[in-house]
């Protein structure tokens, strides 16, 4: 029997990764965020003043000004000017648009919550004017609508192939890069700019993660603990540039390593609280493998969801039992570094499972120094660990609402 | 005191700086929009500015025809001589 032929051209690629950005509360660019990770550096405050009582990571020194011009900058909302940093670092080492098709390249930016500066800022305006309509910004729109990073993206870089906003809470920035290698698996583009963003720190989305009991009381990211009490909220955003393989060692580009697998599930259970059983987590892990073609024992480095919250890290230690029967490999978490960046957690932490592949080094979970009997696996609590055998990594991230990501990367070769 | 036609430039450039236009300080009556990179949205901040400064109601039809600097003075100056019951 003859081979079928690919109904599309991206359908039996490899996709390599040929981008990376970050932009984070511990450094911006991928290399520069990994170093901080491997020097245990914490972008943590106690207290974010005016914005709220409690802990968080903001991105302080922030300057949107490096990746667009000053009226861009005032007519995006800070989840815009994050994504466009992020987008402006992965192009740039990916040399986009360069000679790639523009008519094939697209633009997948995730955000879990959208503007909701601008939101609350144009609310508070309209309420104290007696909602008078003249108070309200033209700019309020394309500022706040979750698809602003997207577009503002593609306007940057002249990308006429498909784009939109995924949006899947926590989940989101692992959903983007999943659903963007579909997209080349489906012929849809030959390269897609992908990524979650995320500026979730106003005092509105503050009180209402207080007010559901997820924001830690003792301001400490620290998961898989036992003392762990809940996340810190964190802010920026990852992107990727995924590219058909054949297509990037064509025009010569670099490549940071694969995205092999995606795997995603719904826990259809609660809204905010995991399926006890892991079972929804357990099958998009299953699933990610399963689309690598790879097994569970080639896999040697996860990067958790970890989040910090009692329920996540105990049900997120349980599926990774479902999936690895006792043969877990080493698994940290880098929200203990950055705090929780919602949309954008899942990118952020691709970028950091791209350079633990490339550099055979384990970024080490932070603040982990009371274990918990229902969290008994490796967490790499020491510090960074030397892994010069990693070939297979995988990062899982988990959203409210139930839906649940998971990418398995293969390191370049 | 009377509104001058400068008051009018003025307050534009004002607003074009405060919208970060390139230039703003040195926008000139015969700059258009297009010229300025002023764009639909652009006008709307513009516009509620010339509101709130001169008291004056700019409709979307007034506004509509007005394609430069030079011709939203004019039309503001025409508006507040208007209200004031003055001939422009």
């Amino acid at each position: 029997m003859t081979p079928r032929a690919p109904a599309h051209p991206g359908e039996h690629c490899d996709i390599a990764i040929t981008g990376r950005g970050v932009v984070t509360s511990i450094a911006e660019g991928a290399d520069a965020f990994f170093d901080a990770l491997l020097e245990r550096r914490s972008g943590i405050v106690e207290d974010l003043g005016e914005v709220s009582g409690r802990a968080g990571a903001p991105c302080s020194g922030f300057d949107p000004a490096l990746a667009m011009t000053p009226k861009e900058a005032r007519r995006s909302d800070r989840y815009t000017q994050f994504a466009m940093a992020a987008a402006a670092q992965a192009t740039a080492e990916a040399g986009l648009p360069g000679d790639v098709d523009v008519e094939r390249l697209a633009v997948l930016m995730g955000t879990g919550v959208g503007g909701l500066m601008t939101l609350e800022t144009e609310c508070v305006k309209f309420h104290d004017a007696g909602r008078d309509v003249r108070a309200v910004s033209p700019l309020f729109v394309p500022m706040m609508m979750p698809n602003a990073a997207a577009g503002m993206i593609a306007i940057s870089l002249g990308a006429h192939g498909p784009g939109f906003s995924v949006s899947s809470a926590c989940a989101t920035g692992t959903h983007a890069i999943g659903e963007a290698k579909r997209m080349i698996e489906r012929g849809e583009a030959d390269v897609v700019v992908a990524g979650g963003t995320e500026a979730g720190m106003t005092p509105l989305c503050m009180a209402a993660f207080e007010r559901m009991g997820a924001l830690s009381r003792d301001g400490i990211s620290r998961p898989f603990d036992a003392r762990r009490d809940g996340f810190v909220m964190g802010e920026g955003a990852g992107c990727l540039v995924l590219e058909r393989g054949d297509l990037a060692r064509e025009r010569g580009a670099k490549i940071f390593g694969y995205v092999v697998g995606y795997g995603a599930s719904n826990d259809a259970f609660h809204m905010t609280q995991p399926d006890e059983t892991g079972r929804g987590a357990t099958k998009a892990m299953k699933a990610a493998l399963a689309d690598a073609g790879a097994d569970p024992g080639e896999v040697g480095y996860i990067n958790a969801h970890g989040t910090s919250t009692p329920f996540n890290d105990k049900i997120e230690t349980r599926a990774i039992h479902n999936v690895f029967n006792g043969g877990s490999p080493p698994v940290s978490s880098t929200k203990s570094a950055i705090g929780h960046l919602l949309g954008a957690a899942g990118a952020v932490e691709a970028v950091a499972v791209l350079c633990a592949l490339q550099r055979g080094i384990l970024p080490p979970t932070l603040n982990f120094g009371e274990p918990d009997p229902d969290c008994d696996l490796d967490y790499v609590p020491d510090g960074p660990r030397e892994a010069p055998g990693l070939k297979l990594a995988m990062s899982n991230s988990f959203g409210f609402g139930g839906q649940n990501a998971c990418l398995a990367f293969r390191k370049a070769s | 005191m009377a509104v001058t036609e400068n008051d009018v430039l003025e307050e534009i450039r004002d607003q074009l700086e405060s919208i970060k236009v390139p230039g703003a300080r040195e926008a000139t009556p015969e700059n258009t929009w297009s010229e300025l990179d002023v764009d639909s949205l652009d006008l709307v901040e513009l516009v509620k500015a010339l509101e709130d400064r001169f008291g004056v109601t700019i409709s979307d039809d007034d506004l509509k025809p007005i394609e430069s600097v030079g011709a939203a003075i004019e039309l503001t100056m025409r508006l507040v001589a208007a209200k004031e019951g003055t001939p422009a």
